[in-house]
């Protein structure tokens, strides 16, 4: 039993809406922040794809493998999100 | 609709606020992680004011509280930082008293939050998986237990294990120079808050002290690095698979179709025989049949996965 079948009052079905609607802003603020973030994403982005072709990329726990050049991947047109 | 993609959210940049839900009793403050627009189902850190008192009472709805400070008496038994309980729906706990006051976090997992006065449990409670326990004192780091494992210097203590959906609620920490160079995703959704400590993550950059996320499944993250070290409590809602791959620009649809074709190649007989079958309803003869009961998903050869049936109820004669 994770829930117990009851009915809302309309204090908490006002409750929810005001957390609903503001939780709504929360997102906007974070998909704008992560936007502004791009530059900086893009070069980490730059070093990893450096670093799993010299050093490698984690398979399972210690066990590594790097990657050869023609195994790394080419950026899509496509906006890149990481917001969904 | 489920909870959206909250990450990264940092709750030391919002005040706390007077938890003013009907049945609290005053004294209890709250900052909003993440909430699920239709169950009401949410993440809230909570602070607990000094003098605080709460009657015996239960919840409609599982929930889980862990201590970061301070402390809270239940009953006559004190429970300091690292306190955690695994509340299930209709439960009453004893009295509930916080003198010099309390930080914790609080998840509801299947309904917003809810109190009532009582002192004995709900008919429907299940008291036997009630519990509680200091995952600082009383347990020890271990490493994971998954595979493909996370990259060493990840340790877990596991608070919570839901044999059903092999949901968990877990204690994590990296060690300082912790790092993982790969992008991991989940077929679940995962959540986490930064108890202390700062970790980074290649899409996301630094997830401060007091950092948190909701990341609902298919969503990559890493790859990962820890310069000091970092203490969090993490959960998810279903079975955690470490989906590891190096393309950084995959989105949630390509990675889904991965996974599924993963399911395909792992599990060829069920893929096989959840693709043929007409009435998708499978069957877990440990728990109740969904139709009897009326609470799980299917279809009826139409793809219509969501579709459930209302309990059936008996005419009387």
């Amino acid at each position: 039993m994770k829930a117990i079948p009851h009915k809302r009052s309309r204090e908490v079905e006002a409750w929810l809406k005001r957390e609903i609607a503001e939780q709504k802003t929360r997102y906007r603020k974070i998909v704008a922040e992560q936007d502004a973030l791009a530059p900086k994403r893009d070069k980490w982005v730059a070093d990893f794809l450096q670093r799993i072709q010299t050093r490698g990329t984690h398979v399972h726990f210690n066990m590594m493998r790097k990657v050869r050049p023609e195994e790394i991947p080419v950026r899509p047109k496509r906006k890149f999100r990481v917001v969904f | 609709m489920a909870r959206p993609h909250i990450e990264p959210f940092v709750d030391r940049d919002v005040a706390f606020r007077k938890f003013t839900m009907p049945g609290f009793p005053k004294g209890m403050q709250y900052k909003m992680l993440s909430l699920d627009p239709d169950s009401g189902a949410c993440s809230m850190t909570v602070m607990y004011e000094p003098g605080y008192r709460q009657p015996p009472g239960m919840s409609y709805t599982e929930y889980e509280l862990f201590i970061m400070t301070g402390s809270i008496t239940v009953g006559d038994k004190v429970y300091g930082p690292g306190s955690y309980f695994m509340v299930p729906a209709g439960i009453t706990i004893g009295a509930l008293s916080s003198p010099r006051g309390a930080t914790g976090l609080m998840f509801y997992n299947y309904g917003e939050p809810s109190f009532v006065e009582s002192d004995s449990d709900h008919p429907r409670a299940e008291r036997g998986k009630f519990a509680a326990v200091n995952a600082y004192d009383d347990m020890q780091w271990q490493s994971t237990n998954f595979f493909p494992a996370t990259a060493p210097g990840c340790l877990v203590k596991v608070l919570h294990f839901d044999e059903r959906t092999q949901a968990f609620t877990f204690l994590y920490c990296m060690t300082p120079n912790f790092w993982q160079d790969n992008i991991s995703y989940h077929d679940c959704a995962e959540e986490a808050y930064h108890i202390w400590g700062t970790s980074w993550m290649m899409q996301f950059g630094d997830l401060p002290t007091g950092g948190y996320f909701y990341r609902p499944p298919y969503i990559n993250h890493g790859a990962f690095g820890c310069k000091l070290g970092t203490l969090a409590l993490g959960r998810t809602d279903s079975r955690l698979y470490n989906h590891f791959h190096f393309n950084p620009w995959t989105n949630v649809e390509e990675n889904k179709e991965r996974a599924a074709s993963r399911v395909q190649h792992w599990m060829p007989d069920l893929y096989k025989w959840i693709n043929t079958h007409g009435h998708n309803h499978p069957v877990d003869f440990d728990f109740d049949h969904g139709h009897a009961h009326g609470d799980m998903a299917h279809h009826h050869g139409d793809g219509q996965v969501e579709h459930t049936h209302r309990k059936k109820r008996r005419r009387r004669k």
